[in-house]
């Protein structure tokens, strides 16, 4: 097996003495697809913002390509800029699609033409083509997700996070979606998706995590412990 | 109801006539309100987005104590700002008072906790995903900040002109620390102030009129900024 893009040990994340996760050991492998699965609060939304380092955890370490990283403080600008996260009801800027997708890259610096050029090549990756200068937020819930999925794919990320995808998606952008996924992996691309879609995400899954009550349950079916 | 129409009448002449002194005053007015918004903006607004965006303890206590500022009147403002500039203040070596710097400082204290309270508003109500979106994205903290500085654009520029609302109507405070003096600290309310005192009323009716049409010009300034801001 190669070596883990994440590797999480000992992690715990609590919200008011609340354990909402508490993972004693988790690897998330490049250029494999993950599903993330588990009942209605489970940790699965905890989970990717911790990996998308926008959530620090209370405890344990977390690793990214093999170098531990700090908590907080500037230096987890760099990491983070490796990762992206569509959340699962993405916000959009109030401006245009074109604004919203190319926002990223932006920050990163990149030259106005290279830009044009990604944001117009992402949003036709999406079924978008040609939305670029509507408002973002005047468009429809599905289409909405869809730029999200843009604006994160037009990175290029070395790890995809991304949470419930499939909801609000009619059967033919869910299609969209499920080609577009499907892609990354021959990239290099870590994809860690959460999902009760089950039949679409079990699918694109090389693989499934199971979460109850914040805790890994193992892929035999067996509790931790029992 | 002729004191009403004279004093439109005479304010519409001092408008066209170009009067060289009601120029000067409202020049003055305006460029001490402008400078005195956009000193306290400088601190409100950062305070604002920070106040707004953090979860601390004392926050509420924060927020409640620049809701109580809002209550201060002009002229305890003006008091104090007298106090520290003047001959034998803290900082009366500056030499300000009866300045138009000093009118700028008072107006500035008088604006800065009306343009934090209304920054904390505009970002306590905006979109909580706002920050989190923009750092998966790759923003730095100081960057994150900004896009929801840009994401609350509508509310801050409309904070920006409430404290300019304020500044360019209060005559308290530019009275006491600016000291009224003609072709130099003299302001559209200190000229009524002064005109009413005299019995000219036409004369401060004209002068309120001329006032408005400043404020009118100024607010549509910042609406034209805000369509292009998009
Ligand atoms: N900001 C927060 N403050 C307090 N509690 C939180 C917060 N975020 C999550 N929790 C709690 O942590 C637990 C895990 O939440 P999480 O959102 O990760 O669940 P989930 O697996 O994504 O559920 P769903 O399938 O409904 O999306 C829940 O009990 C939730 O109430
Ligand atoms: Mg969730």
């Amino acid at each position: 097996m190669s070596q883990a893009l994440f590797s999480l040990r000992g992690v715990v994340k609590r919200f008011e003495q609340r354990e909402a996760l508490n993972l004693e050991r988790l690897d998330l492998e490049a250029g494999v697809i993950t599903v993330v699965e588990g009942p209605n609060g489970a940790g699965k939304t905890t989970l990717l913002s911790l990996l998308a380092l926008i959530s620090p955890p209370d405890r344990g370490r977390l690793f990214f390509d093999g170098h531990e990283l700090p908590r907080s403080g500037s230096q987890l600008t760099a990491w983070r800029r490796q990762i992206t996260l569509v959340a699962q009801q993405a916000y959009l800027f109030e401006t245009s699609v074109d604004k919203n997708v190319a926002y990223g890259l932006r920050l990163r610096g990149m030259d106005r033409a290279t830009r044009e050029e990604r944001v117009a090549q992402a949003l036709e990756q999406v079924g978008l083509a040609g939305f670029g200068p509507r408002r973002a937020r005047r468009l429809s819930g599905g289409e909405m997700q869809r730029v999200a999925l843009a604006r994160a794919l037009v990175l290029r990320p070395r790890a995809l996070l991304l949470d419930e995808p499939f909801a609000n998606l009619d059967p033919a952008s869910a299609q969209v979606f499920e080609r577009v996924l499907g892609e990354l992996p021959g990239q290099g691309c870590a994809v860690v998706l959460v999902s009760h879609a089950l039949e679409q995400a079990h699918r694109l899954a090389q693989r499934v995590v199971y979460l109850r009550e914040g805790r890994l349950v193992p892929e035999d079916g067996h509790r931790p412990g029992a | 109801m002729d004191f009403f129409l004279g004093g439109l009448t005479r304010g519409l002449g001092l408008l066209v006539n170009l009067d060289p002194e009601v120029y000067g005053i409202a020049w003055l007015s305006l460029r001490v309100s402008l400078s005195a918004v956009i000193l306290a903006a400088l601190a409100a607004v950062p305070l604002g987005l920070v106040i707004g965006q953090k979860e601390f303890v004392g926050k509420r206590f924060l927020v409640v104590l620049f809701n109580t500022l809002l209550a201060l009147p002009t002229v305890v403002v003006g008091l104090v700002v007298y106090g520290l500039l003047s001959y034998h203040g803290p900082l009366g070596g500056l030499g300000l008072l009866y300045t138009p710097g000093a009118m700028v400082v008072a107006q500035a204290v008088l604006a800065f906790p009306l343009i934090t309270a209304l920054v904390i508003a505009a970002v306590i109500t905006l979109d909580n995903r706002v920050g989190p979106t923009a750092l998966t994205l790759g923003a730095t903290p100081l960057q994150a900040a900004w896009a929801v500085l840009k994401e609350a654009r509508f509310a801050v520029l409309a904070a920006l002109a409430a404290g300019f609302g304020r500044v360019i109507t209060e005559v308290g405070a530019a009275i006491m620390v600016g000291g009224n003096i003609r072709h130099y600290t003299r302001t559209f309310t200190t000229a009524i102030a002064l005109e009413t005192s005299k019995g000219e009323f036409a004369q401060g009716m004209a002068l309120g009129f001329f006032l408005l049409v400043v404020a009118l010009a100024v607010n549509l300034a910042s609406h034209q900024l805000q369509a292009r801001w998009k």
